[in-house]
C-alpha cells in the first residue's frame, strides 16, 4: 500500500498536448476514481502512473519515490484492463499466477495464493480452463484475480467493467468495493459512468480535455459542484441549468429568467444585473402549491419515481418526485422549487457563485 | 443427422486434381525403381518389379550423402535464422514507433521483386570478396549459403509475420509488462505462443524454398557446401543422363520436405488469441 502523488503531470503526443497540468494527491489506502467525458485522457493518466506511457512534464511518486523513469515492473502496481487483456493461451490458474512466476516465488506459494484468490472471486471451478471457456463476468473476475494474487502497492482498474452487461455491472461494483475494504490497497478507478464514480469512491476526481475540474468527496461533488461542468456530469438525471440574471424582487434575491419567472435563492454573492445559470436538481423539485407553473410535455414513471420533463419559458426543465403523479402531456403542473437546494453559477466563465 | 447426396461433382474434380498433382510424383517413382536399360525400352508407367539398386547406389555415394547433409543444414539454418530474425524484426514493426517504419517494411520486400540471377553477381562478389577474412572466403561454405538465402527468405518472413503479431493485441504485452515481465519475458512468455501459428507457417515456406533453391546454389557452391539441388544436375553428363538415379535421388529430395512438413503443420491452428481481450 502507498500513496500516490501526481504533481504538473503533462502529456504531448508529437505536438498535440492532450495533459495540461494535472495534480491529484491519492492517500494510502484510498479509493480514487478518475471520471470524465471520453477522450478527455483518463487512460493516458491511468496508463502513466502505470509506466506504459511516458510523462512529458511533471512528476509522479508512489509511496514517495519518483517514479518517472521506472519500468513498469519496478513500479509493483497491478492493473486491469478495459479488455481484460488476459493470456489467451493459458489457463486461469496460469493467468492469475504469472504475476508470482515472474517474481520468480516458489511453485507452491503461488499455488496456494492463486487458490485464496480464486476462493475469493469465486473462480475456483474454473482455475483449469481458459479465457475462452469463459463468460465475459468470469473473464473479468479472472483478469481482477491476476491483480490481487500479489499484493501490489497500488491497483489501477481502467473502466473494468464497461464490457458487461448493466446487471452484473451493478453486482460487480459491488463486489470491487467489498474487495477494496478486506485489502485496503490504494486504487485508482477509471470509468466514465458517473454512478460508478459516486458509488465506489472515497475521492472522486472529474476531468475534462486534459485538466482536472473537481476534487472532492462524492457527496461533497453533489452538493457544491465547483463549476457547469461537474454540476451537469455528477447526478442522474443531470442537474436542470436555467438562463437568467440576478434581481430583487419584493426585498428578495431572485434569478429572473428571460419570461420574467422568478427562481427563488437563498442568498446570493453577487450584484443585480448578473448573467447567471441557475442550476437545480431534479429531484430537488417538488410538485404541489405555490410552484412555478410548468408546462409539461412527458410523463416517465418507473414505478419508484416519476421523471416530468416540462419547458419553463422555453427552456427545459425536468423534476423527480417519489409520487405517482398521472397527467396529459400540455397540462400545466405547478413545480416546488427547495431554494436551499439550488446552485449559481456565472454564465460566461461557468464558476460557481 | 440429415442424409445429404454425395455431391459427384465435387468428387470427380477433386479426384482429377489429385490424380494431375500426383501423378509425376508416382512417375518419378516408377523410374526410380528401373535400371538404365529398361527405361529406354517401350515406356511403361507401371511397377512390374522393385529394383532397388538406384537407391543403393545414392546411399552408398559418399558425395551424395554429403549433398544431403548441406542440404538439411543450410534449409534448416536458413529457416530457423530467417523465421528468428523475421520474428523480433516484426514484433519491432508493430510495437514501437520507428520513425519511417512503414518504408523500411515495404522496401525489404524489394529484394523478392527481381529474378534471383540479378543478383548473381552482387552476392558472388559479396562472397568472394567483401567476406573474406585472409584465404577464408564464404564462398562455398554452408553459413555462407544460409546468409545467402537470407537475403530473399527474409523479406518474405517479415511480409508474412506482419500480420501474425499485428493480430496480437498490444494490452497483452502491457498486462505482461505491469505484471512484472521484463521485454524478453513478453516476447518468450506471451507473444512467441501466440505467434506460433504464423511462425510454422513461415518456418515451411522458407525452408522449402532454400530446399529447392538451384540457380544460387549451383553458382556459388563448389564441392563442400554442395545441395542435392545442385547434385542432380550432375547426372547430365556428355555420355547421357542418368535418369534412374536422378529420380531416386528427387525422391530423396521429398522426405525430408515431407517430414518437416508433417513435423510443422500442426502448429497451424486459427484462433490462438481468441479470449484475450472483449469489446
Ligand atoms: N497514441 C496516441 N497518439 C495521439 N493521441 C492520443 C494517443 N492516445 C491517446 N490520445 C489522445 O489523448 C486523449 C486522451 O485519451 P484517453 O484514452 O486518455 O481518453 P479517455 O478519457 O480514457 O477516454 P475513454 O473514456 O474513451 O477511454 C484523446 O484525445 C486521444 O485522442
Ligand atoms: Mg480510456
Amino acid at each position: 500500500m502507498a500513496t500516490v502523488q501526481i504533481r504538473g503531470v503533462t502529456k504531448r503526443y508529437g505536438g498535440v498536448q492532450v495533459m495540461h497540468g494535472v495534480d491529484v494527491d491519492i492517500e494510502d489506502g484510498e479509493f480514487v476514481v478518475l471520471v470524465g467525458p471520453s477522450g478527455y485522457g483518463k487512460s493516458t493518466l491511468l496508463r502513466m502512473i502505470a509506466g506504459l506511457e511516458e510523462v512529458s512534464g511533471g512528476t509522479i511518486s508512489i509511496g514517495g519515490r519518483v517514479v518517472n523513469d521506472m519500468l513498469p515492473k519496478e513500479r509493483d502496481i497491478a492493473m486491469v484492463f478495459q479488455s481484460y487483456a488476459l493470456y489467451p493461451h493459458k489457463t486461469v490458474a496460469q493467468n492469475m499466477g504469472f504475476p508470482l512466476l515472474m517474481q520468480k516465488r516458489p511453485k507452491a506459494e503461488i499455488e496456494e495464493k492463486v487458490r485464496k484468490a480464486a476462493e475469493i472471486l469465486d473462480l475456483t471451478k474454473y482455475l483449469d480452463r481458459y479465457p475462452r471457456q469463459l463468460s465475459g463476468g468470469q473473464r473479468q473476475r479472472v483478469a481482477m484475480g491476476r491483480a490481487i494474487v500479489r499484493d501490489p502497492q497500488v491497483f489501477l482498474f481502467d473502466e473494468p467493467l464497461s464490457n458487461l452487461d448493466a446487471k452484473l455491472r451493478v453486482s460487480m461494483r459491488v463486489e470491487i468495493k467489498e474487495l477494496h475494504q478486506r485489502l485496503r490497497t490504494t486504487t485508482v478507478y477509471v470509468t466514465h459512468d458517473q454512478i460508478e464514480a459516486m458509488t465506489m469512491a472515497h475521492k472522486i476526481v472529474v476531468m475534462r480535455d486534459g485538466r482536472v475540474e473537481q476534487i472532492g468527496r462524492p457527496l461533497d461533488l453533489y452538493d457544491r459542484p465547483a463549476n457547469l461542468f461537474v454540476a451537469g456530469f455528477i447526478g442522474s438525471p443531470a442537474m436542470n441549468f436555467l438562463e437568467g440574471r440576478l434581481a430583487t424582487r419584493d426585498g428578495r434575491r431572485v434569478v429572473e429568467t428571460a419570461d420574467g419567472t422568478a427562481l427563488p435563492l437563498e442568498g446570493a454573492a453577487a450584484e443585480d444585473g448578473r448573467r447567471v445559470t441557475y442550476g437545480i436538481r431534479p429531484e430537488h423539485i417538488s410538485v404541489g402549491e405555490g410552484g412555478i407553473p410548468v408546462k409539461v410535455s412527458v410523463f416517465e414513471p418507473t414505478g419508484s419515481e416519476t421523471l416530468i420533463f416540462g419547458r419553463l419559458g422555453g427552456q427545459l426543465i425536468d423534476a423527480l418526485v417519489r409520487d405517482r403523479i398521472e397527467g396529459e402531456p400540455g397540462q400545466t403542473l405547478p413545480f416546488r422549487i427547495d431554494p436551499r437546494r439550488a446552485h449559481l453559477f456565472d454564465t460566461a466563465t461557468g464558476v460557481r457563485l | 443427422m440429415r442424409s445429404r447426396k454425395t455431391p459427384w461433382l465435387s468428387v470427380a474434380l477433386w479426384s482429377l486434381l489429385s490424380f494431375v498433382t500426383l501423378f509425376p510424383i508416382y512417375w518419378m517413382f516408377v523410374i526410380s525403381m528401373k535400371a538404365p536399360v529398361e527405361l529406354f525400352s517401350t515406356p511403361d508407367i507401371l511397377l512390374r518389379s522393385l529394383d532397388w539398386s538406384n537407391y543403393v547406389e545414392v546411399l552408398e555415394s559418399p558425395t551424395l550423402r554429403g549433398y544431403m547433409v548441406n542440404s538439411l543444414v543450410i534449409s534448416s539454418g536458413n529457416a530457423v535464422l530467417v523465421t528468428a530474425l523475421g520474428f523480433l524484426a516484426c514484433y519491432a514493426l508493430t510495437r514501437y514507433d520507428l520513425p519511417g517504419k512503414e518504408s523500411i517494411f515495404f522496401w525489404t520486400i524489394t529484394n523478392r521483386m527481381a529474378p534471383p540471377a540479378v543478383f548473381l553477381l552482387p552476392l558472388f562478389l559479396l562472397l568472394t570478396q567483401v567476406y573474406r577474412i585472409g584465404d577464408f572466403s564464404l564462398l562455398d561454405t554452408r553459413i555462407g549459403m544460409i546468409l545467402v538465402y537470407c537475403t530473399f527468405n527474409l523479406p518474405f518472413a517479415i511480409w508474412t509475420l506482419r500480420p501474425t503479431l499485428d493480430a496480437i493485441p498490444k494490452e497483452l504485452d502491457e498486462a505482461a509488462l505491469v505484471d512484472g515481465a521484463s521485454a524478453w519475458r513478453v516476447i518468450w512468455d506471451v507473444i512467441l505462443p501466440l505467434a506460433r501459428p504464423g511462425l510454422a507457417v513461415t518456418l515451411i515456406l522458407t525452408w522449402v524454398f532454400a530446399w529447392n533453391e538451384y540457380l544460387l546454389a549451383a553458382t556459388l557452391t563448389n564441392f563442400t557446401a554442395r545441395t542435392l539441388t545442385t547434385g542432380l544436375s550432375e547426372y547430365v553428363t556428355t555420355t547421357g543422363t542418368a535418369w534412374g538415379i536422378m529420380a531416386a535421388i528427387s525422391v530423396f529430395t521429398l522426405i525430408p520436405a515431407l517430414i518437416v512438413f508433417s513435423l510443422v503443420q500442426r502448429h497451424i491452428v486459427t484462433g490462438l488469441t481468441f479470449g484475450a481481450v472483449k469489446g
